[in-house]
């Protein structure tokens, strides 16, 4: 017979503590290595000079001290004048660039039109989207000239490559429940559009254009830099005067000025997407 | 025995004379932007007028000049590495500015405001603008471009980091603080784990949008494809710039499917 010792605290054996295999990890090595040898590759080829990376943090300090210590607001009138050109600019190309996308995304969403005409529309869209619309601008202005109408419609050609864009993927993405609901009570397809689909998309539509006019109005500030008028056009002047102080206060102009808007437009697409807040319902 | 109840129906919904009150306010609008005297005066007859000697011109856009490739192709080189290494400058400069501006990962508000303010400032200047200005400080070449994108980035990275961080689950940070670590060790440890698919995602994608924009930044100065650009069109070569709109093409299409492609498994 044998006595049961208890075995002494500390010595029992404990399971070995087995640690889960680690995650296979060349894949993300291998990425690593790339990217690393990617960015070596063109810092070490691309033409700088480094050694001037020395002083541009002091160059740029004392810029931004001519710029900002005292700007000068003698031509604020001027500037002001310029800016409302630019968000005119932006404001016409948004809504030609709404009136034209809206039916092509319709055309260009799935249910609505034919598989070609969706294929050759999404292609111009991503076609039209890959190209900054200061090109646009270049390749248009021989026929409309040096003027802001030029920069609208070139805001108004990427637009549609946007608003397509985003417009059929809403489509696309609304509950087919009331679309079948009409459909079924004997509805055509414009009926189908306006009471199956529109109610439904509209405040994804609405919020689409306010934010690409958003995007417009700083597009439009970039189009004056090849003469097309507005803001732009203004700054790139004083920039080569090399008058700063007029330029800090153009800066400060373009920056109140998009930040306003960006603050009303995205209140509105607020408003629109989310609804009214509980304290403006109790009204 | 049951009567038929009578039909009631509900009432109109209250508020819809607002969309058409919202149409009045956009038309007004577009008919003062669009009216000579206040607005950009669009007419018709201008564009017919022009349409004669400038008809040949865009037709020239349909005639691409391959002769000319071998001169895009140092200036294309350019933009890409203007575009990586601004990218790579940009993703590093923001990883820890995200982690400040994010709330859960920085508890302090005035000191997360400030960074926030400034930031929003900066995303408000256009590449272009800032290019533009650079170059005047700095000097003509890839040098104020690649300082022109990194602004650029990091507004973006920061904003869209710090926002997905914001959303991610409190619990783990709490467990690292429950555990006696101090915020640094909580943000590294934790909170960098979790921001990690995020911040790879919107730096593939600033990658994408950097592409696009050095193709113009040249345009002002900066380097790139660009300075080709703004040669060709001051001589009217538009067979030169198509080439050179189609070879932007390519490369825009081939970055943003290659870093699709990688977004996509991430996430």
């Amino acid at each position: 017979m044998t006595t049961l010792t208890p075995t002494p605290p500390g010595t029992r054996a404990r399971p070995a503590l087995v640690l889960p295999a680690k995650p296979s990890s060349w894949r993300r090595l291998t990425a690593t290595i790339v990217v690393t040898v990617i960015v070596i590759v063109a810092f070490w080829s691309v033409d700088i000079t480094w050694a001037r990376l020395g002083s541009l943090p002091g160059e740029i300090v004392r810029y931004l001290w001519l710029m900002f210590a005292a700007p000068n607001w003698d031509k604020i009138g001027e500037a002001l004048l310029q800016t409302w050109r630019s968000v005119e600019m932006a404001w016409v190309g948004t809504v030609i660039g709404l009136v034209i996308s809206l039916p092509l995304s319709f055309l260009a969403a799935r249910g609505f039109a034919p598989a070609p005409a969706r294929g050759v529309l999404r292609l111009l869209f991503s076609v039209i989207r890959a190209v900054p619309e200061i090109i646009i601008a270049i390749a248009i202005l021989s026929v409309t000239g040096l003027t802001p109408l030029t920069g609208a419609l070139a805001l108004a050609v990427n637009s549609v490559g946007t608003l397509g864009k985003w417009g059929y993927e809403a489509i696309e993405g609304v509950d087919p429940g009331p679309i079948e609901a009409v459909r079924a009570a004997g509805g055509s397809t414009p009926e189908v559009i306006r009471w199956g689909v529109w109610p439904q998309a509209m405040p994804d539509f609405v919020s689409f254009w306010l934010y690409r006019f958003e995007i417009n109005v700083r597009a439009s500030s970039i189009l004056g830099l090849i003469g097309v008028g507005g803001i732009g056009d203004m700054l790139t002047s004083y920039t080569q005067y090399r008058e700063w102080s007029t330029v800090g206060m153009l800066l400060l102009v373009v920056v109140v000025v998009t930040m306003s808007i960006d603050a009303v437009s995205g209140a509105l697409r607020r408003r629109i997407t989310e609804g009214a807040s509980v304290r403006e319902l109790d009204r | 025995m049951s009567t038929l109840a009578p039909l009631v129906l509900p009432p109109k919904p209250r508020g819809r004379w607002k969309p058409w009150l919202g149409l009045a306010v956009v038309l007004l609008i577009t008919a003062v932007t669009l009216s000579p005297q206040w607005g950009i005066a669009f007419s018709f007859e201008a564009i017919v007028k022009n349409w004669q000697n400038g008809a040949d011109k865009v037709l020239a856009l349909l005639q691409p000049d391959w002769s000319f490739f071998p001169r895009t192709i140092p200036p294309l080189v350019e933009t890409l590495q203007m575009a990586v290494i601004a990218t790579f400058v940009g993703a590093v400069v923001s990883l820890p500015l995200s982690l400040w501006a994010a709330r859960l990962t920085n508890p302090n508000r005035y000191t997360r405001g400030l960074l926030k303010t400034v930031l929003n400032a900066v995303r408000s200047i256009p590449d272009l603008l800032y290019a533009s200005v650079l170059v005047a400080m700095v000097g003509v070449g890839a040098l104020p471009g690649i300082i022109a994108l990194v602004l650029f980035n990091v507004g973006i990275i920061v904003k869209m980091v710090s926002e997905s961080i914001e959303v991610n689950d409190a619990g783990p940070l709490e467990a690292g603080r429950a555990a006696g670590g101090t915020q640094l060790q909580i943000n590294r440890a934790i909170a960098l784990t979790d921001a990690w698919p995020a911040f790879v995602n919107q730096t593939l994608y600033v990658l994408e949008l950097n592409v696009r924009a050095s193709t113009v930044l040249g345009l002002v100065g900066a380097g790139g494809l660009g300075l080709l650009i703004d040669a060709v069109r001051t001589f009217y070569r538009y067979d030169q710039l198509s080439l050179i709109i189609l070879e932007i093409l390519v490369v825009v299409v081939v970055i943003d499917t290659v870093s699709a492609s990688i977004r996509k498994r991430l996430v």
